[in-house]
């Protein structure tokens, strides 16, 4: 009886390896990068990259995808840095940077699909209206630590600044020609929404984000506020007809000159046709 | 009573006693301020098509149905994969290797080590060796198989455990009797352990099933309904981490999605010590 019992079990667990050896294994989609078949558009896209394009491209491959419905559009996160050096290792077919490229990357090429200002935002209730390009830098170098120097109350401020590696960082620092070692920041933060939950939780805090993100939390009741930097206003308007100046372009970028579903999806990325998907993300479509 | 209260006049046990009881109701309150404020903001929000629709906006719409699938089969290959190497591991270490034994030290020192190792480190290395030398790419499989290792450590040692806190006269009356040492392993010895096996279970899954960090750059991003398990798909606590973190306007999704992760997780611990009280366990009391 119970040898019975024994075999019945030994025979379920064999059937349950198996089932998962089929379901597992059994698949043909077992190449990681794009599987190019007769047909141009199907297969695999993958994309890596920055984490603030990630859900944009996300949701214009979806779209894609329910065009081109033999196409998946896999998109992965990690930042800028891993979309340059996955797409320079082939181990994705397509990189999302976003910032402008740098002279050492040369060697990609950059397609932009769309715009995002970094703006500078405090806790709502802070006094301070405007700062100068000259008081940011002192803030964020530490020689001025506390508002009342800048014509808020006497309370410290706390700074607020991202990650090594982050993209709204390097273009921070550009325009405000800094290191990040001259940085004396009391907060270190990773993503945009990250940022703004800081300064909305912190009343003496200043730290900068995308301005799409901060100007939807803006209105939604979230208690921050974004600065005008060098007299603009920082607003979604002012990065699209280009005259707020802490801006970045967002490239999707690739190794050789695209071709076939890689070409397709970044002529797709660019095009009229995502640009509702563009502004329903909180970023500024390209004016063509 | 009196005693009680006699004691009580004392201010040092008095102070004693507040501390106590201070320290527990500090941990009952953290606990059920959280618990509350995920119910707070995320109950309205959870409905039958929450849980099944995929998700639109980058999360800020629609459901969490192929991300609540990837999940589930991310938990199941690295069960699937732990559960057997560890109850192995733990035999070997408690039944078959001595306390003083070099081996078994060393095997001990290296999983406790492991054990304190940050998940981020875990994430890399499957990145680097599941994901790259091993050709699997972004995929369930390499999510699973990454969780698997680090929920291994805390499998085995409680396992350990629980072979250890089983009588020697068990081993002793079934040496007695003739019985094989297979058989004693199987039919005695298993089912005494479950109660250390179900601990570290319970902490393991806790612990993978909460995983952000290593599964990032392993199971990846995706949120598609996954075909197979080599394709990528979206952990629970990788969505919430997104709509919390990288996607404005997605909190109240967010919040929705955590308190499912924490049902879930409730759920699994629940059936897991149902197991115990009167699947396994049972067993034993009855021989």
């Amino acid at each position: 009886m119970y040898r019975f019992i024994h075999l019945y079990r030994l025979r379920m667990c064999a059937s349950l390896a198996a089932f998962l050896v089929v379901a597992g294994f059994g698949t043909p989609e077992s190449a990681p990068a794009q599987t190019i078949t007769a047909d141009p558009l199907s297969g695999k896209l993958v994309i890596t990259g920055a984490s603030t394009l990630a859900p944009l491209i996300a949701e214009i491959g979806k779209r894609f995808e329910s065009i081109y419905p033999k196409v998946r559009v896999d998109v992965q996160t990690g930042g800028s840095s891993r979309g340059v050096a996955d797409a320079r290792q082939g181990l994705a077919d397509i990189g999302m940077v976003s910032r402008a490229m740098k002279d050492d990357e040369k060697d990609l090429r950059a397609f932009p699909v769309a715009r995002d200002g970094v703006g500078i935002i405090v806790y709502k209730e802070n006094p301070v209206q405007v700062l100068t390009d000259e008081q940011v830098v002192a803030i964020y170098t530490g020689k001025i630590t506390n508002w009342k120097d800048v014509g808020g109350k006497d309370a410290p401020i706390t700074v607020v600044n991202k990650a090594e590696g982050r993209s709204t960082l390097e273009v921070f620092l550009h325009y405000f020609k800094m290191k990040n070692t001259d940085v004396k920041a009391q907060i270190v933060i990773g993503d945009n929404e990250q940022g703004v939950k800081t300064v909305a939780g912190n009343r003496h805090a200043i730290g900068y984000v995308s301005i799409g993100t901060a100007e939807y939390d803006e209105l939604q009741g979230v208690p921050i506020k974004l600065l005008s930097v060098g007299g603009v206003t920082a607003s979604t308007e002012t990065v699209r007809n280009g005259t707020f100046p802490i801006s970045r372009p967002l490239h999707v970028i690739t190794r050789t000159p695209p071709v076939g579903l890689a070409k397709a999806f970044i002529d797709y990325a660019q095009s009229k046709a995502v640009h509702d998907i563009i502004k329903q993300q909180y970023f500024v479509p390209l004016v063509d | 009573m009196a005693k009680t209260l006699s004691r009580l006049q004392n201010p040092r046990e008095w102070l004693a006693l507040v501390f106590v009881w201070g320290a527990a109701a500090l941990v009952t309150a953290t606990f059920c301020w959280l618990l509350g404020d995920i119910i707070r903001h995320g109950l309205s929000h959870i409905s039958w098509t929450f849980l099944t629709a995929p998700p639109e906006n980058a999360g800020r719409r629609g459901g969490i149905g192929p991300i609540l699938v990837s999940t589930s089969l991310i938990l199941g290959v690295c069960l699937a994969v732990s559960l057997p190497i560890g109850i192995g591991t733990a035999v070997l270490l408690a039944e078959f290797t001595s306390d003083q034994s070099l081996f078994g030290w060393m095997t001990r020192r290296s999983l406790d080590i492991l054990a304190g190792v940050p998940s981020i480190v875990f994430g890399l290395f499957g990145n680097a060796f599941f994901c790259k030398t091993l050709g699997l790419g972004f995929s369930i499989l390499s999510g699973g198989l990454t969780l698997a290792c680090m929920v291994l450590p805390i499998l085995i040692r409680s396992t350990e455990e629980g072979f250890r806190a089983v009588p020697a006269s068990y081993r002793l009356s079934a040496a007695a009797l003739g019985l094989s040492r297979t058989t004693t392993l199987v039919h005695l010895l298993l089912p005494a352990a479950v109660p250390g096996l179900l601990v570290g279970l319970v902490l393991g899954v806790g612990r993978a099933i909460a995983e952000t960090a290593a599964l990032i750059f392993t199971s990846g991003y995706v949120d598609r309904m996954p075909e197979s398990l080599l394709d990528s798909g979206r952990a629970l606590s990788i969505h919430i981490f997104d709509l919390s973190m990288n996607v404005s306007g997605g909190d109240a999704n967010a919040y929705a999605s955590a308190l499912v992760l924490v049902i879930m997780l409730l759920a699994i611990n629940g059936t897991a010590s149902w197991l115990a009280t009167y699947g396994l366990h049972r067993k034993v009391v009855t021989v």
